[in-house]
């Protein structure tokens, strides 16, 4: 996937690159608004992720002018000024979603793929590894062909693990990502969904889908054993 | 007692001032009038005196009877009379048809007139009586007295002469009434002048106020739009005009101080966010590079989970701070309050699978809200009820609709609140004993954040009053119709 991402912060900048090209994206970062907004009009990407308050023509009218002629590219905000406004005012001039600052890269990729997803229907509906296969839109999970009742939290605990099988997911990260930033890190929330979880996916947990990183976080199970 | 008005008491104290005056100047010239008239009353009566001792025949006695009341220049009806005795016997000569019996005249004639100089007569105790210069008359003084008989009072005047003693009396009453009479008049006109003044001082003071009225109106519009607003000096008088432009500088020092306040936190924010994001992206990154299960992964998961809640911690106080300066913006869209809940029902049995948790939604409550505000609000509710309960607690859950506005009522067996505590619950950094004792995790923002969060919707939240060993909270917001 093809991405543009405007940012002055260096560091920000250097470790979000880092870690989307580590996605698989093709990243095309700058850092002031004037190229950006060049870049976004002369280029077709399939996302654009914004950071409001840039040198040069600032993320909000770049978002604008990006609508204004019709450009539908997805487009996420970073935000670390006053949260409530920049999104009001970003989600009226037609971003797709936000993101405060300071925030997990690995939320940002979430978002990305959800963006996407909306904008161009099918192709990522459908996430697999072996015979666990989940339909994003339908929300629907189905093992061995025979489905399996989620709930909602637990559903998108899945996703968000499966979208990147072999990386490890600290609890905050998860907790962020499944139940919004309002959640103390240190509840166990987490630890007590991923064994419902495995529990609902494979009761006798043989085939441990859902790999524990112990003081750490989880995994999804790679689909290539380390072996 | 103080009046609180100052209209009432302005337009009372003028008439308190007039009304006094007036009193005592009536009271004055009443007193005037009255010894004006008594004293030409006793003028005729001893000229009477003189004429009674010329005229000697008794049918001119009669005619004269008849004739007194208009020497005196009185009415006919009122009672007039004269009596004439011998003066060395003592007996009756005439007496007219109205003298009356119970009048004692004993003491208005002196003893029979011994011969000698020195045989003043007795002063009479009466303050009315005069004496004339002795001299100049053959017989002795006349006397004045007022005197009360059962019927009416009388000015009664009697002298002696040589050969008889006379004496006339009239009736007070035509004085008393033609005075009567003055007073009325006045009273009935002090009333009404008093009337007329007290509304000229409610008209008048009601105007000079005029331009506070005004002045107060346009403060109450301003406190409502906003600090921004500024009170049009207009036409106003120059005493008042002093007095908006004062507030207007009031209103925009205080503008520019919660301007400040507000930039100040925002950029506060802006501050701290930055650095954040780069702790948290680094250590992020540094943690899929460590090896995987190492010590080295363990520590930086768990600095990471502090950086969390430091981010956590300056959200909230961004929040509070903006919802201070009254710029909490809603992205408002509608919202199913029935769904979110049902979505955390979950969580609650997630965060402590020992909880009973009892559960009355009305589906498909709807409010017009900021749907992650509101979330954030309802999740800080429950979290608070999950936190503070007892050992395998219950939780019980209401959500219902009544007049235009939904419920929400979150209630949990919990210690009881000190009642010393119950209206510390909503302030920042308060947090219950029990937190204290029991080592709950928290930053004592939650419930004073949810309280701004559910405010900038118009709604409230309120600790609603128990058995001991419950807590519960109740939260309303207009209720959003389904078209």
């Amino acid at each position: 996937m093809h991405l543009l991402y405007v940012e002055d912060e260096k560091k920000i900048a250097s470790f979000v690159n880092a870690g989307l090209k580590e996605h698989g994206f093709m990243v095309d970062y700058c850092d002031n608004g004037d190229d950006g907004y060049t870049r976004a009009m002369d280029n077709t990407y399939d996302a654009i992720v914004l950071d409001i308050m840039v040198p040069g023509k600032d993320g909000l009218s770049i978002l604008k002018t990006l609508r204004q002629a019709r450009r539908n590219t997805p487009v996420i905000l970073l935000t670390a000024r006053n949260e409530l406004d920049d999104r009001l005012e970003g989600l009226n001039l037609g971003a797709d979603d936000y993101i405060a600052k300071p925030f997990f890269v690995e939320e940002l990729v979430a978002r990305i793929h959800a963006v996407v997803r909306r904008s161009d229907g099918d192709r990522q509906n459908l996430l697999g590894v072996g015979l666990l296969k989940l339909d994003c839109l339908l929300r629907k999970v189905i093992y061995e062909d025979r489905e399996v009742e989620l709930t909602t939290r637990e559903f998108n605990l899945l996703e968000y693990l499966m979208r990147s099988p072999g990386r490890v997911f600290t609890r905050t990260q998860i907790l962020e990502h499944v139940w919004g930033y309002d959640f103390n890190p240190s509840t166990n929330v987490v630890d007590v969904c991923i064994q419902r979880l495995r529990k609902k996916l494979d009761p006798s947990d043989a085939l441990g889908w859902v790999e524990s990183v112990r003081g750490v976080g989880y995994r999804f199970r790679s689909p290539e054993p380390e072996l | 007692m103080k009046l609180r008005s100052f209209r009432v008491r302005i337009a009372l104290i003028l008439v308190l001032l007039t009304g006094s005056a007036l009193v005592g100047f009536g009271a004055m010239s009443g007193w005037l009038l009255y010894n004006a008239k008594m004293s030409r009353l006793d003028e005729v009566m001893k000229i009477q005196l003189l004429r009674t001792a010329r005229a000697q025949q008794r049918d001119r006695w009669l005619a004269y009877e008849e004739l007194l009341p208009r020497i005196f220049g009185v009415e006919a009806e009122t009672p007039t009379a004269f009596l004439i005795q011998d003066a060395a016997t003592g007996a009756v000569v005439y007496q007219s048809r109205q003298w009356p019996a119970d009048l004692d005249l004993a003491p208005l004639w002196p003893p029979p007139p011994p011969p000698t100089k020195t045989a003043s007569p007795t002063q009479t105790p009466s303050t009315a009586s005069r004496l004339l210069p002795r001299s100049k008359l053959k017989f002795s003084d006349p006397r004045l007295v007022t005197r009360q008989t059962t019927a009416t009072t009388w000015r009664v005047g009697a002298a002696t002469f040589s050969r008889s003693r006379v004496a006339i009396a009239i009736s007070l009453r035509a004085i008393d009434s033609e005075m009567a009479a003055i007073r009325s008049t006045f009273l009935l006109s002090i009333i009404t002048i008093l009337l007329l003044i007290a509304g000229a001082a409610w008209i008048l003071s009601g105007r000079a106020l005029r331009p506070i009225r005004q002045l107060t109106q346009a403060i109450r519009q301003v406190t409502v739009k906003g600090l921004d607003q500024r009170v049009p000096v207009g036409d106003a008088d120059l005493e008042f005009a002093a007095l908006i432009q004062v507030f207007n500088q009031m209103l925009e020092n205080l503008d520019r101080s919660f301007h400040h306040a507000s930039r100040f936190s925002a950029d506060a924010a802006h501050e701290l966010k930055t650095p954040l994001a780069i702790l948290q992206g680094e250590l992020e990154q540094a943690i899929h590079k460590a090896d995987r299960g190492s010590a080295l992964q363990q520590h930086l998961s768990s600095l990471l989970d502090e950086v969390r809640r430091l981010s956590g911690i300056v959200r909230k106080l961004l929040l509070l701070s903006l919802a201070d300066a009254g710029r909490m913006n809603l992205h408002l869209i509608r919202v199913n309050v029935s769904e979110l809940l049902l979505q955390m029902l979950e969580d609650i049995e997630l965060l402590d699978p020992s909880l009973t948790v009892e559960a009355q939604i009305a589906p498909d409550q709807w409010v017009l809200g900021d749907h992650d505000l509101l979330a954030q609000a309802l999740h800080n509710l429950i979290t608070n009820a999950v936190k503070y309960n007892l050992p395998s607690g219950w939780i019980k859950l209401d959500v219902f609709h009544s007049q235009a506005k939904v419920f929400v009522t979150v209630t949990n067996a919990s210690k009881s609140i000190l009642p010393e505590d119950r209206d510390l619950i909503f302030d920042r950094f308060h947090r219950g004993d029990a937190a204290r004792t029991r080592h709950i995790e928290g930053t004592g923002l939650g419930l004073s954040l949810a309280r701004e969060i559910v405010r900038a919707h118009h709604g409230d939240i309120a600790l609603m009053p128990t058995p001991l060993g419950q807590v519960s909270l109740k939260l309303s917001l207009p209720l959003s119709n389904r078209n």
